[in-house]
């Protein structure tokens, strides 16, 4: 008797806590990304994945007893862009929060709106370590992301175990995260292996159409293994491009990419034309060898769900945990007060599929690692697969 | 250009009751309002400097959003980098853009129409590009974030004006700054010298004839015109608290074309009344629609075949008309 | 520096120098026949390679299908190139040319959107064509089949296009309606039909090159408007209204942008801008043009 009551009042709670949620005013949490062009084959994903984790959170009835809602917005990886919409979203939407951006140029310009207006701003892309550097900082910026210093890090660590591996060249976006990575990797490339030449540097633009000419001039310099920054679009087209002029071929497939071309996303977009043999990251390897997480398992499974998608997507779960992290961010401050929630970030621990990451208070970021691994070919799948994904954390022991 | 109506309609001091009714809005409107109301008067100049070269000269530039750009720059620099109080940087805007635009000018009044226009393009590329890649001066692609406010403690001697925001207190500053550069701008446009470009306009060949030197004038054109535009520009990089290389990408140049044409070329108050059309239009649309560049483009054809004369040309004959069939004729 | 290294920047310098070339000259001649600078031509570049796309999805079973795709395309793109003369240009002859490039402009914002609403906003692709996706040594180098498909093509192109211009009936038309107008159409010519007629050569040509770019780059919104500033910069050079003008100046362009990477590293942007200003600074009829 009693515990009919019990389920029955559940039953009731249940239905009625949805309800609730949706009567009580949401929590507005305004998302620019691009959703166009070029990084569009990364952003969409992104969002995505913040839209199933507002879904999954409204479901149990919202964070305060307020359902979340989002207000995507395409910022076509444009920084004035990006900054004009965040605008926007504050001034006109009223936004209590804001989270998105992908390119390195857009979050530091959206992190000003938000430390202007104090309002809190979770970037989970964006690598720049300029975003959360000393003169940069300010309470409402947070990264969920890793950073420029930790992929240096990484991929100075994998072509450092080739030890026949003598000149090293490197082709990054000509832009902050292009730069910043290609400068952390050098450095540490320069410590763990003095003897490795860096023969030659290209620089496209990025969004450029035609990597011909850069393709040939590096292949003119003979490097043994190659550093690559490339993304999304840019990676499609420089990858049909490098292929029949024969570039992949010279260097045995000894590139290292650290801009997650490694991801289910990427891997699909090239399908056949995939570059396997090449060593890449991603922060969800989607398709797992051994050892996958219960709660990564579930993860996937709703994704594919929600987006009718058959693989599911390795980039959303940086869309999914900054809606996590906000979420749990307010939780913890127990209001929507900006102050409140910026300092309730700080030092927060949030769980994720992938693992926990707890947000350093100091420098307001999670120095995540990422999982490399070598992108092969599998019987099951149309396209490429990362080969026993190691995960790399910050504090790498070298080898 | 038109005379000025006689009778009642003419008499209407059209241009102060504008003023008046733009400097409340920070008081009946919202902080959103505001922020439209910027972007209007801002754009509004920008406009009316372009049209000094596209309606009075009849020269199409294609790339006028470099003296935008150049001025947004270097206020921003002087500003955030140097330290520099706004009484110094906003001149120093008005006059480095000047400089670009006389010696970008100088090349470029040489050739004709499209020759014109290409090199007006090319010019403006050549300053994004240098805006995009030079990174220690402009902040390259990163561009310049957190272009401090200047200091307008001194407005609350005003009163009523003490307890506005930051952002309240500068759009007035702007609105006083754009209606004097406006107001300066229509006195040349209406003296001797802004009739000899009309001249210059209409017939370049008679105007040389007659002894003008047409390049020069034309040059002088350009200049003013830049400097207007670098002005603006230094407006907006402030107002947006920010300065990027985008914001001298060449697509913004057509923009402001459509913003005057829109308004109405062969009128001094149509530019503006095209840049507030033009605001209002975007944010009507990209409430509904992703679709807005083809909006634009539709408007814009609508513009070209049926309404050359833009807004204002089309309010001017429609009054016309009105006036021709209710006003009884005089023998 | 090796010979070998030397002969593959100068082999990319040169397709990249062909493609536009395609685009290229269907402006050029526009521009000279008709004088209007069509900014719509890198939009028709784009539609063609969007078209090349979708035709290859419905002929999908076929296994040769990307031949007849691209031609698909072309034809589609010709025909737009149809319409848009008849209904809009063709009222705006007499203006001043603000209003014909205007125009044009508006078409590059209409057509822009209209692909992103067809086609959705992400990057397409196209496989390279069973035969030529291969690549074989030349001088030490890897060059693939289909760039030097693509560097023959320009000038069979340039050759054909001239042939045509210089010995048949209908080039002469239209050369002389370059020259004067009014006089040929004293003389009973339908020069109506010969505008109409050179803007759907001009856009099947755009279309054509937009189909044949699709195995090599990425078909993206904005590729219309990255296009036609490169096609404008090699227009000038050549000299506007000047076939082989175009033809130089494309391969100009295309060993500035190969070799000038090498040189300036990261400023490829402004150096082709400056050597467009240079151009028409010192000679700005280009090249091969004809001084205005």
């Amino acid at each position: 008797m009693f515990r009919r009551a019990v389920l029955a009042l559940g039953f009731v709670g249940m239905l009625v806590a949805p309800v609730a949620a949706s009567a009580a005013e949401p929590i507005k949490i305004g998302f620019p990304i691009p959703l166009s062009g070029p990084t569009a084959t990364y952003g969409v994903p992104i969002l995505k994945g913040a839209e199933l984790a507002v879904a999954e959170i409204n479901a149990k009835g919202g964070v305060l007893g307020r359902p979340l809602e989002l207000l995507p917005r395409d910022s076509k990886a444009n920084a004035d862009e990006a900054v004009r919409l965040a605008r926007e979203l504050i001034i006109r939407d009223n936004v209590d929060f804001l989270a998105g951006t992908l390119t390195s140029a857009e979050a530091p310009a959206v992190s000003t709106v938000a430390k202007e207006n104090k309002i809190v701003f979770v970037a989970p892309i964006a690598k720049t370590t300029r975003l959360t550097a000393p003169e940069n900082l300010h309470p409402y910026i947070f990264r969920l992301s890793s950073n420029t210093d930790i992929e240096g890090k990484a991929a100075a660590t994998l072509i450092a175990r080739w030890t026949d591996v003598k000149r090293v060249a490197t082709i990054a976006p000509d832009y902050a995260y292009g730069r910043d990575a290609v400068a952390a990797f050098i450095a540490n490339l320069k410590k763990l292996r003095p003897d490795i030449e860096i023969v030659d540097q290209q620089w496209p633009k990025l969004g450029e159409p035609d990597f011909t000419a850069f393709i040939t001039a590096q292949m003119g310099k003979k490097p043994d293994a190659v550093m690559c920054d490339l993304f999304a679009g840019d990676f499609e087209t420089f990858s049909k491009e490098a292929r029949p002029l024969g570039y992949f071929k010279a260097i045995d497939n000894r590139l290292v990419d650290g801009a997650e071309v490694g991801t289910v996303d990427e891997a699909q977009a090239l399908g056949a034309d995939y570059p396997f043999g090449i060593i890449s990251d991603t922060y969800d390897p989607v398709v797992w060898s051994g050892n996958e997480p219960a709660a990564h398992k579930a993860y996937i499974e709703h994704l594919k769900a929600f987006t009718k998608s058959k693989y599911g997507s390795g980039w959303s779960i940086m869309g999914y945990q900054s809606i996590e992290a906000l979420a749990d961010g307010i939780t913890r401050a127990g209001s929507t007060d900006e102050q409140k929630v910026a300092g309730a970030m700080l030092g927060l621990t949030f769980d994720t599929p992938v693992g926990n990451r707890t947000i350093n208070p100091k420098t307001h970021e999670t120095d995540s690692g990422e999982f490399w691994g070598v992108m092969v070919k599998q019987a099951a799948y149309p396209f490429a697969v990362m080969k026993n994904p190691e995960f790399l954390p910050a504090a790498a022991p070298t080898n | 250009m038109p005379r000025r109506g006689s009778g009642l309609i003419g008499h209407i001091p059209w241009t102060l009751i504008v003023f008046l009714l733009a400097s409340t809005v920070p008081w009946l409107g919202s902080r959103y309002d505001t922020f439209l109301a910027g972007q209007i008067v801002i754009d509004a100049l920008f406009a009316v400097s372009l049209n000094l070269l596209l309606g009075t000269t009849g020269l199409v530039s294609f790339g006028h959003v470099a003296y935008f750009g150049v001025g947004a720059y270097v206020c921003g620099i002087l500003m955030k980098t140097y330290g520099m109080p706004f009484i110094v940087a906003f001149p120093a805007a008005g006059i480095g853009a000047g400089v670009f635009a006389l010696v970008s000018g100088y090349f470029c009044v040489r050739l004709t129409k499209i020759y014109f226009a290409m090199l007006t393009l090319a010019f403006s590329q050549i300053i994004w590009a240098i805006c995009y890649k030079w990174d220690a001066v402009t902040g390259g692609d990163q561009g310049l974030p957190e272009i401090p406010y200047p200091n307008l403690d001194w407005m609350s001697v005003i009163p009523g004006l003490g307890e506005l925001t930051d952002s309240a207190r500068f759009y007035l500053l702007t609105l006083a700054l754009v209606a004097v550069s406006l107001a300066v701008l229509r006195r040349i446009v209406r003296s001797p010298f802004g009739r000899m470009l009309t001249t210059i306009r209409d017939n370049p060949e008679r105007a040389a004839f007659i002894g003008l030197n047409v390049r020069a004038y034309q040059l002088a054109a350009f200049v003013i015109a830049g400097a207007f535009a670098g002005l603006a520009g230094a407006l907006y990089g402030i107002f947006s608290r920010g300065v990027f290389a985008d914001y001298v990408f060449w697509s913004k140049s057509a923009e402001v074309i459509i913003m005057t044409i829109l308004g109405g070329m062969d009128y001094f108050w149509g530019p503006p009344v095209g840049a507030m059309a033009l605001v209002w239009l975007n944010q009507q649309i990209t409430d509904y629609t992703q679709y807005w560049p083809f909006v634009l483009g539709s408007l814009l054809l609508l513009l070209l075949f049926v309404f050359p004369g833009g807004i204002v040309g089309g309010l001017v004959a429609g009054f016309r008309l009105a006036r021709r069939r209710l006003v009884p004729r005089n023998a | 520096m090796a010979a070998s290294f030397l002969f593959s920047q100068f082999m990319g310098g040169l397709t990249t120098a062909m493609f536009l070339f395609l685009i290229a000259s269907g402006l050029s001649l526009v521009f000279g026949v008709m004088r209007v600078l069509n900014f719509a031509h890198g939009s028709f570049y784009m539609i063609g390679a969007y078209l090349a796309w979708q035709a290859m999805q419905w002929l999908h079973p076929l296994a040769a299908g990307f031949w007849p795709a691209a031609l698909l395309a072309a034809l589609g793109v010709a025909l737009l190139g149809a319409i848009v003369e008849r209904l809009l240009l063709r009222h705006l002859y007499g203006r001043e040319e603000l209003y014909q490039l205007l125009l044009t402009y508006a078409l590059v914002l209409i057509l822009g959107d209209v692909a992103k609403f067809i086609w959705g906003t992400g990057q397409l692709s196209v496989s390279t064509p069973p035969g030529l996706g291969g690549s074989i040594q030349i001088l030490g180098t890897t060059q693939p089949l289909y760039s030097l498909f693509i560097i023959a093509l320009g000038p069979a192109i340039a050759v054909a296009g001239w042939l045509v211009l210089n010995r048949t009936g209908a080039g002469r038309m239209v050369r002389a309606a370059s020259y004067d107008r009014e006089m040929l159409d004293a003389l009973g010519a339908d020069v109506g039909l010969i505008y109409t007629g050179m803007f759907v050569v001009s856009s099947f040509l755009a279309g054509l090159s937009g189909a044949l770019v699709t195995p090599i780059e990425s078909i993206v919104p904005g590729m219309d408007v990255l296009i036609i500033v490169q096609a404008f910069i090699v227009v000038v050079i050549g000299g506007m209204g000047s076939l082989w003008g175009t033809f130089w100046g494309s391969v100009i362009y295309g060993q500035v942008l190969a070799f000038g990477i090498l040189i300036f590293p990261g400023f490829s942007l402004f150096s082709v801008f400056a050597l467009m200003a240079v151009i028409l600074i010192v000679r700005p009829w280009g090249l091969f043009g004809r001084p205005v």
